[in-house]
């Protein structure tokens, strides 16, 4: 039995009228509890299980029993002062309940630390002993690192992670990453079955290896929240979640990790790049640029926390997610796009540039060349760039060598470009939009 | 955990480089912290043998049972408490540099040969052969297109070991349980899964010491999975890592023209009657 994605299915579950339920009041707040313990507190209770039980599918089943098992008590005997705690005790025994009863677990019966006898309500004093908060941070820690090891290949580290770090359920991530609920359930088992074949120790890594392992951590995390942001097209809402997702888990990363300032700067990317959300798509789903877009409708909360975070890391040290932050704290204080402190952005690509041959990196630190020294500074980067091949056939240079084009006047070179780029987007939204663009240079 | 490493070229090999790649440091330093149980280099893949038996005749052929870039060039098999201690392991071992390390994860417990809380590799195990011995890997090669055996190796082992021919040996995980590790420009690259997705795979490996490669396919044809697949015998090299490694270099250049074993004949003159294969 799979859990359905929080509070939904759980609220379902919770507001189906019963007997016993007291009135409508105390049940929206149950409601509400539930809801919270569950985008609050999974990853704890699954962290915890896999630890106690070494096994990912009991941790993962007895989980969820505890959560639907909440759905059913709480209602009735009102919410526990300590809900992690009660889900987490209660998951415990219903863990060591099942393995009881599978005799071929004998072997992981005689490995459980703290053996507990079952049965009977949660123990509250006993759920408050085994809570001890250095030991929670260690569980989570332990979770998301083994979902991030670098051994497991990177689609089954994104899937595990907002699995069993996140919560969601087989058929949402499935969904968002447009693959058939079949095909996302056997990567995950593999993906299970490849933690305890291969040896993938479920630890913090030792501190010599906590850098190397974290860029592993952000980059998955980071993934996620691309998938959500550049969506175009196919389940919208369901990946604009996704990035709420994926900046939920940064945030418990940085936190977890309060020293790793490269986990705090991706959380402001994640947040500066989320703020602009409502104004880059038009009414009809059509592509609004940045430099187009209703700077008013950018959110005012998400912006003020990535720029706080930005003020905080201060002169810290600077990593890939520090400079990509940056660019965006750029456009976000820029009051009109022609405030744009290009300069600033292009220094930053430079430091891009110099951590990585990446040719994303090179065309975009070439579109800041442009956009600070002139659109002819541009073309010439962009010609470079072509020169190199390193690009093939992407769409994104010549539509900004028609870009370059446009703002130097030269609209036959510019149509030129655009039509290459029509013809090499891969999206029918961006088509959409090239073609706006081409159109408006008239015949 | 115990875990076979491969040394293998890998997809994107560099040049080797005697003043870089000197092995000792890294074999004492896993000796000293007790991870090391054993470890050869093999004789070249030319030097391979490959051992089949199909409808009762036993096909023995020369070379390695893949002609991909994954050929091994030598094996260690060490005991470390989980994979991250075994990428770190294999990404200090000079092949890492060089070419590629692939770790296989031994099976354990139920339906492995070795109990959980032993060794493979026996204790007081003696590394050098006896005089008129002479020492092979056995490579058990899984392939889909084997005949369908599901005869357990376990009389093998019993016998094999009974009579002192089979040193230690053990299955190995499914190919999805392997952790490829290299170094290059001084970063760590860990990838998952075997190097190529080829049909054949490696599912397990036996030490064997034997009068000589006749007696060595002998017993390699008597395997079950010499019918449901291949048997590869690689002849050991041992590795003398206090020699100068250019000239040990050179030597070997020198040497791999040569044979270590009168090349056998290949196909139908090579068949044996499946009486005399299976006594």
């Amino acid at each position: 039995m799979r859990p359905a994605r929080g509070g939904l299915a759980l609220s379902r579950q919770a507001s189906t009228p019963d007997a016993s339920a007291p009135d409508a009041g105390a049940d929206a707040g149950v409601d509400a509890a539930l809801r919270a313990a569950f985008t609050e507190e999974w990853a704890h209770v699954v962290a915890t299980l896999i630890r106690t039980t070494g096994d990912w599918d009991v941790a993962e089943e007895a989980s969820a029993a505890a959560f639907e098992r909440a759905a059913r008590t709480w209602p009735r005997d009102g919410i526990p002062s300590r809900p992690g705690a009660w889900l987490t005790t209660t998951a415990r025994h219903l863990a060591l309940d099942r393995l009881r009863r599978r005799s071929v677990e004998v072997e992981k019966l005689r490995e459980w630390r703290d053996v507990e006898e079952p049965g009977g309500p949660p123990d509250p004093a006993d759920a408050v002993a085994a809570d001890a908060d250095a030991e929670w941070v260690d569980d989570r820690l332990r979770l998301i690192f083994t979902c991030a090891h670098p051994a497991l290949a990177m689609d089954a580290r994104v899937a595990l992670t907002l699995r069993t770090v996140g919560g969601l359920a087989t058929g949402e991530i499935a969904r968002a990453f447009l693959v058939p609920e079949a095909t996302m359930a056997q990567r995950l088992v593999r993906a299970k079955r490849r933690i305890r074949t291969a040896g993938i120790p479920y630890r913090v890594p030792p501190p010599e290896a906590l850098p190397e392992r974290l860029d592993s951590v952000l980059a998955v995390l980071y993934l996620v929240h691309n998938e959500g942001y550049l969506a175009s097209s196919g389940e919208r809402l369901m990946r604009v979640d996704l990035s709420t997702e994926a900046i939920r888990l940064t945030r418990l990363v940085a936190g977890l990790l309060p020293h790793e300032t490269e986990a705090e700067a991706l959380l402001a990317l994640m947040l500066l790049q989320r703020a602009r959300t409502a104004a880059r798509a038009a009414p009809d789903g059509g592509l609004i640029p940045l430099e187009l877009q209703d700077r008013s409708r950018w959110d005012r909360t998400d912006l003020t926390e990535g720029l706080a975070i930005l003020t905080r890391l201060g002169s810290g040290p600077v990593g890939a997610y520090r400079l990509q932050a940056e660019i965006q704290g750029a456009h976000a204080s820029a009051a009109t796009a022609s405030d744009t402190d290009w300069h600033r952005i292009l220094a930053c690509y430079d430091g891009l540039a110099a951590r990585s041959d990446s040719p994303f990196i090179a065309l975009n630190r070439a579109i800041a060349v442009g956009m600070a020294d002139g659109p002819e500074r541009g073309l010439a980067e962009l010609a470079a760039l072509e020169a190199g091949g390193g690009l093939g056939a992407y769409h994104l240079l010549p539509a900004a060598q028609a870009d370059f084009h446009r703002r130097a006047g030269d609209a036959t070179a510019a149509r030129r470009c655009y039509r290459r780029a029509i013809g090499l987007a891969p999206t029918a939204v961006e088509r959409r939009y090239l073609e706006g663009r081409l159109a408006a240079l008239g015949a | 955990m115990e875990y076979a490493l491969f040394y293998t070229q890998g997809a994107d090999p560099q040049p080797y480089d005697p003043a870089l790649d000197d092995i000792a440091e890294w074999d004492a330093d896993g000796i000293a912290r007790g991870v090391l149980e054993y470890g050869e280099r093999l004789r070249p893949e030319h030097d391979a043998t490959t051992v089949r038996v199909r409808g009762g005749e036993l096909l023995i052929a020369d070379g390695p049972f893949s002609e991909a870039k994954e050929a091994i060039g030598g094996f260690d098999v060490i005991d470390v408490p989980s994979l991250d201690e075994a990428i770190e392991i294999a990404s200090r071992h000079p092949v890492a540099r060089f070419g590629e390390v692939e770790i296989r994860p031994f099976w354990r417990g139920e339906g492995g040969v070795v109990a959980d809380g032993d060794r493979l590799v026996p204790d007081g195990f003696d590394a050098e052969p006896k005089p008129g011995r002479s020492r092979y890997l056995l490579l058990v090669v899984a392939d889909p297109n084997g005949e369908d055996v599901d005869e357990s190796p376990e009389a093998w082992v019993a016998e094999t070991g009974a009579n002192g021919e089979r040193l230690f040996g053990n299955r190995l995980q499914a190919p999805d349980a392997t952790t490829r590790v290299m170094l290059r420009g001084g970063e760590l690259v860990v990838s998952d899964g075997p190097l190529t997705e080829a049909k054949e795979w490696i599912a397990g490996l036996d030490l064997l010491d034997t009068a000589g490669l006749a007696d060595a396919v002998s017993i390699a044809a008597r395997h079950p999975m010499a019918r449901a697949g291949t048997i590869e015998l690689r002849p050991l090299w041992p590795l003398d890592v206090h020699a100068d490694h250019a000239e040990r270099t050179r030597r070997e250049a020198a040497e791999s023209a040569q044979r270590t074993e009168p090349r056998l004949t290949t196909g139908p003159g090579a068949s044996a009657p499946r009486a005399e294969v299976w006594r």
